[in-house]
């Protein structure tokens, strides 16, 4: 009950600070222009599409799913990058400024343990991410009425990946941030964010057979390092959206290497080992958080 | 009677290449006893009074409050702390940080809301509706009693609790102090406002680096004929070495500029 308390009052202290709600702004306010400008381009335009008799290129039905398909990619991106700014928001002030102006000596004098107040904070930093993230989610699939239907569950799987790297992002920010300080923490999880996607997407090209693969060392030392960061998990979508845009293009063009081939580089969705990973990435984040905060002198 | 607060030659230092912050510091606290410590700035007395409020590690001797280790939240629930220069979440209102420590300290929601009126009303903050970031020093001083006394407490322990405050808030201290005091709930204070301790407190100990310099009883501290501020002057003095502390330049008979 003690940790919902600290939960409750960190989030509505969340909810003022105006970082998080120009975050929230101008994410909305992308994704509606996003689906807008691409609705007009694919009224005022792609109907129009077509060529001379014998014209073997799209159909404008053709054009229409590609437009499609191009705006639910952008959305997964859009989303995917301003999870991250959330993590990044949230993660340096949900704990840290009580950390350090001293609102912590007395909230920390009151009957609440350390295990209570991290749990707490950690609850509501999460709570915060869903509800943003979720908020624009739910605004995304709204503009997607704009287009056709039938990709709504590969938008709602890619934010739930989305949501979940962005928490363990947040995550490394609040450890951090309670070791050392926000800025320091967000400089070194945006470094190791960045390169945490480097060795993913080495893996990647690993496991798609590139040239890579060929190098025993190289093959170890990747494996090796991929299951020492925290990677991104990902839905199917992003290999879906793939495969429907290529099959489109190179559809009647019988020289086009097979659909498969091409969108080997492309990650497919998350296994088991790595959602249990991701959970086991929280559960040690979690607990540096926790021994920083249990530590800590105030 | 059983002591609220037992300290037994507590020692603590930062790090292990500074002096000891506190150095073998021993007490007793009763219920109804109001208890100075005073000291100069750095004698140590916020580390004796965190330690007690179990927000700083000891790294030697025993701190015991209610019978209990400082760090079991039981224990805690009978203490009330204002810290010296308190800070509070910065984006709330008064009501709810009121609110928030409220619930940390299980008061149900009925009592809740008639405490927080009436905390409130005792801190003159009743009628402000601004965030704490707009708050001035003193009302966050204010808030920072406020919070302390939320919770009915045994043990009320007040770091320099009147530094920000006006002479009406002082006088408000001095009248919670003495109505507590009545009511059995001992009182740690710490503060540098001498004439004030002197006018509330049953029992003093002047500390400096680190140490008790002398404990006792307001009499038998301080001797019929002279007063607390004498007494702590000349013994904080006898424990430093003599200082010229005033720049020269400030009695220089030259040209201005």
């Amino acid at each position: 009950m003690k940790a919902l308390a600290v939960a409750l009052y960190t989030m509505l202290e969340l909810s003022r600070r105006r970082l998080l709600l120009v975050f929230f702004a101008i994410g909305a306010a992308g994704i509606a222009g996003l689906g807008i400008l691409l609705k007009v381009f694919t009224s005022a335009f792609v109907a129009s599409v077509g060529g001379p008799p014998g014209f073997e290129g799209p159909t404008p039905e053709q054009m229409t799913k590609l437009t499609e398909l191009s705006f639910v990619s952008d959305l997964i991106g859009v989303l995917g990058v301003f999870a991250l700014l959330v993590a990044f928001a949230i993660g340096m002030t949900a704990i840290y400024h009580d950390l350090e102006s001293g609102s912590v000596v007395a909230i920390l004098s009151k009957p609440v343990s350390r295990l209570e107040f991290t749990v707490g904070k950690v609850i509501a930093a999460v709570v915060g991410m869903v509800l943003v993230v979720g908020l624009l989610s739910v605004e995304a699939r709204l503009v997607m009425y704009l287009f056709g239907g039938g990709l709504e569950d590969a938008l709602w799987f890619q934010t739930l990946a989305s949501v979940a790297n962005a928490v363990t992002l947040m995550l490394i920010v609040l450890a951090l941030s309670a070791w050392v300080n926000n800025i320091v923490a967000a400089i070194i999880a945006f470094i190791y964010n960045g390169a945490a996607g480097v060795v993913v997407a080495l893996h990647q090209q690993m496991a798609g057979g590139g040239v890579l693969a060929d190098n025993q060392v190289l093959h170890v030392g990747l494996t090796v390092l991929y299951w020492l960061v925290p990677h991104a998990l990902v839905s199917s979508a992003p290999r879906e959206i793939a495969r429907q845009q290529f099959a489109i293009i190179t559809a009647g063009d019988p020289h086009a290497p097979p659909v498969d081939q091409i969108v080997s580089s492309i990650p497919g969705g998350s296994s088991g080992a790595d959602i249990l990973w991701w959970f086991f990435v929280v559960v040690v984040l979690f607990g540096l958080l926790y021994l920083a905060v249990r530590r800590r002198q105030v | 009677m059983a002591a609220v607060v037992s300290v037994k030659d507590l020692r603590k230092r930062y790090r292990r290449t500074e002096p000891w912050a506190v150095d073998g510091v021993t007490f007793e606290l009763e219920p109804g006893q109001v208890f100075g410590l005073l000291g100069p700035n750095g004698a140590g007395k916020t580390s004796v009074v965190k330690m007690i409020a179990g927000l700083l590690r000891l790294d030697a001797g025993e701190v015991s409050i209610f019978g209990s280790s400082p760090g079991d939240p039981q224990a805690r629930a009978q203490l009330g702390f204002a810290p010296e220069d308190p800070d509070f979440p910065k984006f709330l209102r008064a009501s709810e940080v009121l609110d928030y420590f409220a619930r940390l300290l299980g008061v149900d929601q009925a009592d809740r809301k008639r405490r927080i009126t009436e905390t409130l009303a005792f801190a003159g903050l009743d009628s402000e509706r601004r965030q704490i970031r707009r708050y001035s020093k003193g009302m966050k001083q204010r808030l920072g009693i406020a919070q302390a006394i939320l919770g009915r407490p045994k043990l009320l322990i007040l770091d320099e609790p009147t530094a920000d405050l006006d002479p009406l808030g002082r006088r408000d201290v001095r009248t919670l102090i003495e109505r507590l005091k009545d009511s059995g709930v001992a009182v740690l204070l710490n503060s540098h406002l001498l004439s004030e301790v002197e006018l509330v407190c049953d029992t003093v100990a002047i500390m400096a680096k680190g140490r008790v310099l002398k404990e006792g009883t307001m009499s038998e501290v301080v001797p019929q004929g002279s007063n607390l501020e004498d007494v702590f002057v000349q013994l904080v003095e006898a424990n430093q070495p003599p200082r010229d502390h005033m720049p020269s330049f400030i009695t220089d008979k030259g040209p201005t500029s």
